[in-house]
């Protein structure tokens, strides 16, 4: 046990939370000392753990490892959290099977002796792994039923925490409109639009915020790319086009024209959807076709080099190739567009950044009764669905 | 000479699965059949009456209660995002909790609302060990007290899942292997697992195939002794080796997203898939493309898009998701009759050799008798909570599985 877990403890004692630890923080420090001869060990099963993989690698040394841990009584907990807070979820689940056995066995003590300092400390931590931290918190909730609610309007901007935070502010909004005070219902709800990540409570956000006649962009908020060059439809019979290659796919020239369905003189032509959420119907913007191919650029600033997530949904299919390099194919037809259906990494450069994407349009549905859609929707995010530094590099279209 | 070995094992695991045919050990039970060589199976109940115990259940999941002896194993999700997985093991006699294990899933997917979650596959377990695979693309293998064994993150080697209800393949227990299908819009392949170790015993690309929830199968090839494994999905149905994974026939007629599971019987293989599509009853054993060969008879009746279909004796039953119950002769694919049943349905029928249950989504089960060649209803039976896992039969008892809880029906 190291020093720094029992001094932990002591503020929260001082605070009278939880009047119980007194006597655990005694036991504490005397496990620290007691203890310590078997620290290394401790680190070394951990260090064991940390080793299990992928083809189920280290799991015959995992699996005693965890073991041993699971004996352990409470002290050990904070160094389980801290070994938890790994990317390898393989490790990761190791160190929780032993974590839950000892959190159960403490729990059915008739005077649990849980770090709770600690535990408060490594939930707000917002460097550490989200699981653990959640998972913490959630033990938190039985030791300090109000811990929850006093902490979460601070983790607004908290990438595990968040969509609880933004919740937490959303219903104190609908509160204050209940209770008429409009100017703390625009603050919330401003704050909600401003750290949600979720797509449900943004629109919410936004609609709650039009209510009050506040109007704020969600297309830039949420990083949709809407403004377009588009081109199509190429000939495709039946579901040949996501196989086919057209010629955009070897080159880009805005100013060429070509040959598309039935002998028809093609060309790029600008577009910028007034969608919500970005959606560019193609059979408007293109044409209402089917069994074709239909192609969208566009050119995007960044500021700086960023590691984003695409995301994406097509109807029929999509592909797309992000300065050159195809980053992205769906082939499976009748898709409709979903928002956010569809995820792959992506590196947008400092500088000018070149996009495209080609959509399929398959056969009519043997059902004529169903709409034989054709769209497209794609932006632009960080891992949790805020929106990538970018600005479009294309004129604005002609509405 | 290693076959013959392999067959030995394989007969051997046969003859013992037999021997244990009052468990229920994964995914629609013997022989993924879902039909219980058992007897004196409960017909009438309610919400009050004929209820042995009932047990509370965390988080969400349809997955089917798995039963081994005197323990039956259950998986379920729950956390904003799903990931937080759990895999419990409650006593059959009483529904008290045994042991209760709690992980982490990589990579959670998007999922429907009310009929699936993380926890959508059913586990299987040989008695020995549990497998649970779940919708984040995780496998974990633990011994049947709880202890963790391996753990595949198939999400974090292979890609992670990309789905919109969440992948529902249950693993399948072959030889020394377990088999899971993962059919998805990114990357789909298909993984046979060492049990023991965790290891990828062979892994196939399926580079036609996307979105599926269809379980593999595994089926015998008349009576050569080999076996054949089957793959779902993608307008199509794969017979594989089990052992190396190679691809050895492929039948077309499948819709382009596929969620039943093939049963078995007469020597042929029923395969369905809808809405729209048809059901195939295949012969085994080819090679190639044998759609124009070996498809021994095909019927667009009655097609589900979700429940699986159940084959008892000679006739062969569907309920499709609106509820209308088909019923064709099993040896040429002839309707033998017709019935609208009350209320959707999102589970696969479960049934013994003299009783059908057919279970709809608002908890009623309507029972028949099996293996008549006109409609009898024997009962109609309800509980006042949603159903849409698919409930298992063993020792005597029927175990429900509803949104809260899992009920045991039948006598102490």
């Amino acid at each position: 046990m190291r020093m720094a877990d029992v001094t932990m403890a002591s503020p929260l004692m001082i605070a009278g939370l939880y009047p119980r630890l007194c006597a655990a923080v005694v036991l504490l420090a005397h496990v620290s000392v007691t203890s310590a001869i078997q620290a290394d060990e401790i680190d070394e099963l951990i260090a064991v753990i940390a080793k299990a993989g992928p083809q189920g690698s280290g799991s015959v040394a995992a699996r005693q490892s965890s073991r041993r841990l699971t004996k352990q009584g409470i002290e050990i907990l904070p160094r389980l959290l801290r070994a938890m807070d790994t990317p390898n979820i393989v490790a990761a689940n190791w160190y929780r099977s032993a974590y839950e056995s000892i959190v159960s066995r403490e729990a059915a003590k008739a005077e649990p002796e849980f770090p709770v300092a600690f535990l408060q400390k490594y939930a707000r931590d917002s460097k550490r792994q989200g699981r653990p931290r959640r998972m913490v918190l959630s033990l938190l909730d039985k030791l300090t039923p109000t811990y929850r609610d006093s902490i979460l309007s601070t983790l607004l901007d908290d990438p595990e925490f968040c969509t609880d935070a933004v919740d937490l502010v959303l219903r104190q909004g609908y509160q204050a409109l209940a209770q008429g005070d409009v100017e703390k219902a625009k603050t919330n709800f401003q704050a909600a639009f401003k750290y949600a990540r979720d797509v449900g409570q943004l629109t919410g956000a936004v609609d709650r915020l039009k209510a009050i006649g506040v109007n704020v962009n969600i297309i830039e908020r949420m990083g949709f790319v809407t403004r377009w060059y588009l081109l199509g439809p190429f000939d495709a019979p039946g579901r040949s086009g996501f196989d086919e290659s057209f010629p955009p796919e070897k080159s880009v020239d805005i100013s060429a024209s070509f040959s598309g369905k039935d002998g028809a003189k093609i060309q790029w032509k600008l577009s910028q959807t007034e969608d919500r959420l970005g959606q560019v119907d193609l059979m408007q913007a293109i044409a209402p076709v089917k069994e074709a191919v239909g192609y969208a650029y566009a050119e995007l600033n960044c500021p700086q080099d960023q590691n984003v997530q695409l995301r994406c949904g097509a109807d029929d299919n999509l592909s797309v190739w992000l300065n050159g390099e195809k980053i992205l194919a769906r082939r499976q037809w009748l898709n409709g567009t979903r928002l956010d259906r569809f995820t792959a990494p992506a590196l947008l450069k400092k500088g000018k950044n070149h996009l495209l994407v080609k959509i399929c349009q398959g056969p009519q549905h043997k059902n004529p009764a169903v709409p034989n859609n054709w769209s497209l929707q794609l932006r632009f995010c960080d891992e949790t669905g805020y929106a990538a530094d970018f600005e479009s590099a294309l004129p604005k279209a002609a509405r | 000479m290693k076959t013959v070995c392999n067959f030995i094992v394989l007969t051997s695991a046969i003859l013992c699965a037999a021997a244990h045919a009052e468990n229920w050990a994964g995914w629609r039970g013997p022989n993924r059949n879902a039909v219980s060589p058992e007897k004196s199976i409960p017909t009438t109940w309610s919400e009050n009456e004929g209820v042995c115990w009932r047990s509370r259940l965390p988080g969400t999941g349809i997955s089917s209660p798995v039963i081994w002896g005197d323990r039956v194993f259950l998986t379920s999700s729950d956390g904003p995002k799903q990931d937080n997985l759990h895999i419990i093991c409650l006593s059959r006699r009483d529904g008290r909790e045994l042991w209760h294990q709690r992980l982490w899933g990589t990579s959670p997917t998007r999922y429907h609302a009310t009929k699936s979650s993380m926890a959508s596959p059913t586990p299987v377990t040989d008695g020995k060990h549990v497998f649970a695979f779940f919708g984040t693309g995780d496998l974990f293998c633990f011994d049947v007290d709880g202890h963790l064994i391996w753990h595949r993150s198939l999400a974090s080697e292979y890609g992670r899942f990309e789905n919109r209800f969440a992948a529902t393949s249950s693993p399948l227990l072959c030889r020394d292997m377990v088999i899971v299908q993962c059919d998805h819009y990114g990357d789909s392949y298909a993984v046979a697992v060492d049990q023991n170790t965790g290891a990828d015993r062979w892994r196939i690309e399926r580079p036609d195939a996307w979105l599926s929830w269809s379980s593999p199968q595994i089926v015998p090839v008349g009576d050569t002794g080999k076996h054949e494994l089957l793959l779902c999905g993608s307008l199509k149905i794969d017979g594989i080796d089990p052992q190396t994974g190679s691809k050895l026939w492929t039948v077309g007629g499948m819709q382009q997203e596929c969620i039943p599971t093939p049963v078995f019987g007469h020597g042929l293989i029923y395969a369905v898939s809808g809405p729209g599509g048809k059901s195939l009853a295949i012969r085994a054993g080819g090679r190639g493309d044998v759609s124009d060969t070996h498809v021994v008879w095909e019927n667009s009746r009655g097609v589900p898009f979700v429940p699986s279909a159940i084959l008892v004796g000679d006739l062969y039953y569907l309920v499709d998701d609106n509820g209308i119950a088909t019923c064709l002769d099993a040896h040429d694919g002839q309707r033998v009759w017709q019935k609208r049943l009350p209320g959707r349905y999102t589970v696969s029928p479960i049934g013994t050799h003299q009783h059908i249950y057919f279970f709809n989504e608002d908890g009623e089960t309507i029972v028949i008798r099996a293996n008549h060649t006109k409609f009898e209803q024997v009962s109609r039976n309800r509980i006042n909570e949603a159903v849409f896992a698919s409930p298992a039969i063993s020792q005597g008892n029927l175990f429900i599985r509803t949104t809260k809880e899992l009920l045991c029906i039948g006598p102490d």
